[in-house]
């Protein structure tokens, strides 16, 4: 999508963007202040609780944790408020070309829910974006198009657009017919799919309105004849067996594991016999070591993560097994401890 | 941050009062604000002399090389008397004038 901010906007995010990458380093400090104050994968507490308690006192003279609190509060709580107010800039001349990209072309947007949301959803503001996911009228451009291309993709390793495309290759067919995407958001998987996938019927849904409306404009923009709902992935309505693929793309941590249990339900009532899963996520806690899951923690705490232990620590391959599916794997792309897939079969 | 009863997760900021402490310094917060407010000042500074240079005007050379006369020397002695008296006075506070 060809937008231009204006200078304020395009300095203001680039700042935020450099100021994290610049902060990063601290992360190689605080670790080996832990480590000068004897702190390591022997005398870390087993207890989760505890050994965040435990760092936090050995850490309380450190001078680059203490940098690395106030620079990453600063950027959690202002992130949404810098991409939205680049956005306002160019409202003005960008909106009536999003009202038309959203009202003119071959994908359809059903709203289901409207305002009528899982208490999970709104209980916080995800990520501490201001707003949350439906914080802004444009919120969908304002967290698709600037936050995460200009923000989140220059502070994760790799080429994050390019892991959701990669992972699409682990599955064993191309003729899918009909696919269901839980958790579209604003369409950067969705994108990914159809590109593997050109041939077939792309369906998606999701909590947030202003996503999805962001991700239509997307597909009309390429002509793509995707179908959204605004909907419960765990309760979606839809007729059973009527998909060939149901996948989503690093959504599961975004929601209780109560829930990701009754996606893998639905998901495996939504298949048709023969039918695949396939769910990228965070890594979970079991991979990794006693500092990394701090570190985890401690970003997902930080950084508006409220579901992230929940679903780090959720055993997923047994939850694909408890739903019915079959030859489930879950384990790390490409021997990577992230992303993180889990596959399951529907017999045929 | 929001804060949510029923979530776990949430409750680990009172878990860690050290980090929750330089979290809540409103001076560090603003200095960042302040850094980021600034850089974009500076961005700008660095557009407009672009901006001018391209259209025959070069002044970032203009300005580097530019001596004030003494009537501009003195009006801009007082402009940062004043600033840094300000400055000052904000830290002194109310209570120090008596």
């Amino acid at each position: 999508m060809d937008f231009q901010l204006r200078q304020q906007g395009r300095a203001a995010t680039a700042f935020l963007s450099d100021l994290a990458v610049a902060s990063a380093r601290l992360r190689a400090k605080v670790d080996a202040d832990l480590a000068a104050r004897g702190l390591d994968q022997q005398t870390l507490a087993d207890d989760l609780d505890e050994r965040l308690r435990q760092v936090d006192a050995a850490l309380a003279d450190s001078r680059a944790n203490r940098a690395l609190a106030i620079l990453g509060e600063w950027s959690g709580v202002s992130h949404g408020r810098i991409g939205q107010a680049a956005f306002d800039e160019i409202r003005p001349e960008l909106e009536p070309k999003l009202r038309e990209l959203q009202s003119k072309g071959p994908a359809t947007l059903e709203v289901r829910l409207g305002e009528r949301l899982p208490e999970y959803q709104t209980r916080a503001w995800i990520h501490r974006t201001t707003g949350g996911w439906d914080g802004h009228p444009y919120q969908g451009f304002v967290h698709g198009e600037l936050i995460h291309r200009e923000y989140v993709s220059r502070n994760y390793p790799g080429d994050i657009f390019a892991q959701r495309r990669e992972v699409l290759g682990l599955l064993p067919r191309r003729d899918y017919r009909r696919i269901l995407e839980f958790g579209t958001s604003s369409g950067h998987y969705t994108m990914q799919i159809q590109k593997v996938f050109p041939e077939a019927e792309i369906w998606g849904c999701d909590l947030s309105l202003r996503m999805l409306e962001q991700a239509q404009r997307v597909a009309n923009e390429n002509g793509w004849a995707w179908k959204l709902f605004q909907l419960a992935a765990e309760d979606t309505g839809f007729e059973s067996s009527s998909f060939d693929l149901v996948t989503s793309y690093i959504v599961l941590h975004e929601i209780p594991a109560e829930v990701t249990r009754a996606q893998m339900r639905e998901a495996f009532r939504l298949l048709r016999p023969g039918g695949d899963m396939l769910f990228t996520d965070v890594t979970p806690y079991r991979a990794l070591d006693k500092v990394a899951v701090r570190w985890a923690e401690y970003t997902a705490v930080h950084g508006g993560e409220p579901f992230w232990r929940s679903a780090a620590t959720l055993d997923l391959a047994q939850a694909a097994r408890d739903a019915g599916f079959v030859d489930v794997r879950s384990e790390g792309f490409k021997g990577a401890k992230y992303p993180w897939v889990t596959y399951g079969h529907k017999p045929g | 941050m929001a804060t949510s009863p029923g979530n776990p997760r949430l409750g680990f900021l009172g878990l860690t009062p050290n980090d929750t402490a330089v979290r809540s310094d409103p001076v560090a917060q603003l200095a960042l604000l302040l850094a980021k407010e600034l850089w974009v000042l500076k961005d700008r500074q660095l557009v407009l002399e672009a901006v001018l240079s391209q259209n025959g005007i070069p002044v970032r050379d203009l300005v580097e090389r530019w001596q004030p006369s003494a009537a501009e020397r003195e009006a801009i002695d007082a402009a940062r008397r004043q600033f840094t008296a300000e400055v000052v006075a904000a830290l002194e506070g109310p209570g120090d004038r008596r």
